[in-house]
């Protein structure tokens, strides 16, 4: 009886958090993002929508540039106490100023916050509490030439067979000119991450006291990858000039590449096709990338947190994931939006989402340790190292774990 | 003695008889007065981040905190291998790219100096390079050098060379960075010699040629000397460039530092700590010191060198 008053009470106090906001007159409010000019047009399109329905509040958008310089100029205007009223950012972002930031999700319904897919809440929550909101999700899925791959491969074994049948020397002078798949090792890690948690693996325990990449998941993932490496282009370009090029045959990249891989596959005169990741020892996850809404309690009045608050909750409406997903190439952040009829028909008529939709509700996200930046770099220089040939897959995880053993020290 | 040594420095520390004049004070108060505004702008943007970086290379950053740390930053740097790779990698680059640059951009100003046909044609191709924006330029080589489908393999193959993996391969990134520098920076050297040339009195030609000097000798003994000033500037600003060499790599390489950071240099250290998702500001602040000490003394050195080499006309 008393959960259910609580729960009462709790949202009542949300609707009149809500109210308050509208009621207080107009409000304006800055959003910076690093969504470029493809992007510009559809998330103007949804504030404009916001506006409509929310008259009093005023968003104002502002492009920062690239995710590299939205994050400096965010801890910029942190350090000089003028930050925006809601960003995106990054996960690790967060972590170091997380205290300057007004958490979204106490200012939610329950179902509002039981409806976003799983993978997404534990990467939004912070100390305990949900703190920002996802916004432009995307996951890694494996891109292959229809002509070449008839059927894509299910899991690591038939991943490999393909991978080293379709590497050939074309026009027989020694050098390889097709590839079966190709990775980008310095540049993309996650291909890295997607292994090692198929396996079973991960990287630090939960509570980021204790390496745990140098154990047998571990070694299991980098064996794996190395076992690719003779049948994979190894560059650090974008596998779409690589797939223009017919050069390479699949490979696994990020569902918000969709747009650019399917024109250099029609380019290249082929037909492209997009199936889940191969099935690993352990699971078939992948990584989900992409940034979340957070909103600033630092220099802001209570009129502003409580309209960005709404703004973020507008964004997270079915309605607005499914547009955001269907214009922009992401993926939908809600369970509700999944079951929306209007995705539903937009799968229908779109295959390659079949295969991204079931992916991203089987994603894991990124770590929020606050070093996440120099772990991922430490990966990548490991997976260079041993997909070049440098180091064996043994030495590689020895190496990456006493890299990552001095980073927590 | 004694009087005459007081008198003596008592005459050191008088007063300078202008001082006394007030025209002197308005002429000087003037001039402090014309150089303020630029003063004033590069204290906001040169001097104030110069010290700035000095004090931020003992501080561990964060946007929230910053905690006093001495030394430390200094010690993880100096520990860290890959800085002694960026180290390496930076003076490889400087060693070769600066004196090769310098040695074809004598020799193509040497051709330009001469009466050429397509004079005005030739300067401008060779400037060309230099003004075209380094982004775009660094695209265009990033097609040159693909090793299945590049220019540059394809004529490598009339000679028998077989497919080189410029950007692949750790044994050619930097070798490729090289050669789209010097490709670069050649035609804009070589236009600043060239002035040089043109500058030079026709007088000691002709004194070299009545005294019977080859063409060499007369290279060696008279355009050289005379040409001194210019080679220390092209010198000392293509040193200092080059140290500094970034964008090039960042654009060739994706945004990585090559494979197995092997094109990777000590500005490319410095952004990769402070700014590619790590913002350890402190950590690449204390590696900014080290670059700063490093170009500072080669600049010292160049001075030396100057006063004893550098001839004027």
């Amino acid at each position: 009886m008393t959960i259910r008053r609580f729960c009462v009470l709790g949202l009542a106090l949300v609707c009149l958090f809500g109210l308050v906001a509208v009621a207080q007159g107009p409000v304006t409010i800055t959003f910076w993002h690093a969504m470029s000019s493809r992007h510009q047009p559809n998330l103007q399109k949804l504030i404009d929508d916001f506006t409509t329905e929310y008259p009093d509040i005023t968003v104002e958008l502002s492009y920062q540039g690239g995710y590299g310089e939205l994050q400096q100029k965010i801890n910029a205007a942190v350090v000089g106490g003028n930050p925006p009223t809601i960003a995106q950012v990054y996960e690790n972002w967060v972590t170091p100023i997380v205290e300057i930031l007004y958490p979204i999700g106490p200012h939610m319904t329950e179902e509002e916050k039981g409806d976003i897919i799983d993978g997404l809440v534990r990467s939004n929550t912070y100390n305990g509490v949900l703190t920002t909101v996802p916004f432009n999700k995307s996951i890694m899925v494996l891109y292959y030439r229809k002509d070449l791959v008839p059927i894509p491969p299910a899991n690591w074994q038939e991943y490999l067979d393909m991978s080293k049948a379709l590497t050939v020397d074309t026009d027989g002078d020694g050098t390889i000119d097709q590839f079966g798949t190709g990775f980008r090792p310095a540049a993309n890690p996650e291909q890295f991450l997607n292994f090692l948690v198929e396996a079973g693996g991960s990287i630090l325990s939960d509570d980021w006291s204790e390496v745990t990449i140098d154990n047998s998941e571990g070694l299991r993932a980098m064996e794996y990858a190395a076992s690719l490496a003779p049948y994979s282009l190894i560059t650090s370009d974008y596998m779409s000039s690589a797939f223009q090029a017919n050069q390479v045959c699949m490979f696994i990249d990020t569902s918000a590449g969709y747009y650019y891989n399917n024109q250099a596959a029609e380019a290249a005169g082929c037909e492209m096709g997009v199936a889940r990741i191969p099935m690993g020892p352990v699971n078939q996850k992948s990584m989900i990338q992409g940034t979340n809404l957070a909103v600033f309690d630092m220099n802001q009045t209570q009129a502003q947190k409580d309209a960005a608050v709404v703004l973020a909750r507008f964004l997270l409406r079915a309605e607005s994931t499914v547009f955001w997903a269907q214009m922009g190439g992401y993926q939908p952040v809600t369970k509700s939006a999944y079951e929306s009829e209007e995705w539903e028909s937009w799968v229908e008529t779109h295959q390659y989402q079949q295969a991204m939709s079931a992916q991203m509700l089987d994603g894991f996200s990124q770590i929020l340790h606050p070093n996440y930046g120099d772990i991922r770099y430490v990966i990548a220089t490991a997976f260079e190292e041993v997909m070049l040939g440098e180091a064996s897959p043994l030495e590689g995880i020895k190496s990456l774990a006493l890299e990552l053993e001095y980073l927590l020290e | 003695m004694i009087k005459q040594h007081i008198l003596k420095v008592g005459r050191r520390f008088s007063i300078p008889q202008e001082w006394t004049s007030r025209s002197y004070w308005r002429e000087t108060g003037l001039a402090y007065l014309y150089i303020l505004p630029a003063f004033a702008i590069l204290s906001v943007f040169v001097f104030y981040p110069f010290f700035s970086a000095f004090r931020l290379s003992t501080f561990k950053w964060t946007p929230l905190t910053s905690t006093f740390t001495g030394w430390r930053n200094y010690e993880y740097i100096f520990r860290d291998k890959y800085f002694w790779r960026a180290l390496w990698n930076t003076f490889y680059y400087v060693g070769i790219n600066v004196p090769v640059t310098l040695f074809l951009a004598l020799l193509v100003a040497n051709l330009l100096n001469k009466s050429l046909r397509f004079l005005a044609f030739a300067r401008t191709s060779y400037f060309l390079a230099y003004i075209t924006p380094v982004v775009a330029v660094t695209m265009v080589w990033q097609w040159l050098y693909n090793w299945q489908y590049g220019l540059l393999n394809y004529f490598l193959g009339w000679f028998g060379v077989s497919l080189i993996n410029w950007l692949g391969d750790k044994r050619f990134a930097l070798p490729a960075v090289i050669i789209m520098s010097i490709w670069r920076f050649v035609g804009y050297e070589a236009i600043i010699l060239l002035a040089g040339l043109q500058g030079i009195d026709k007088m000691y030609y002709e004194a070299a040629r009545i005294d019977g000097a080859s063409g060499f000798q007369t290279w060696r003994k008279v355009t050289i000397p005379l040409l001194t000033p210019q080679i220390f500037f092209v010198f000392v600003i293509s040193l200092i460039g080059s140290f500094k060499v970034f964008t090039e790599i960042y654009v060739l390489f994706n945004g990585t530092p090559g494979p197995l950071k092997s094109a990777e240099t000590l500005v490319f250290y410095i952004m990769r700590q402070g700014f590619f998702g790590t913002q350890h500001l402190g950590r690449a602040a204390a590696a900014s010191v080290v670059l700063f000490a490093i170009i500072f003394l080669f600049t010292l050195f160049q001075l030396q060198i100057t006063q004893k080499r550098v001839h004027y006309q």
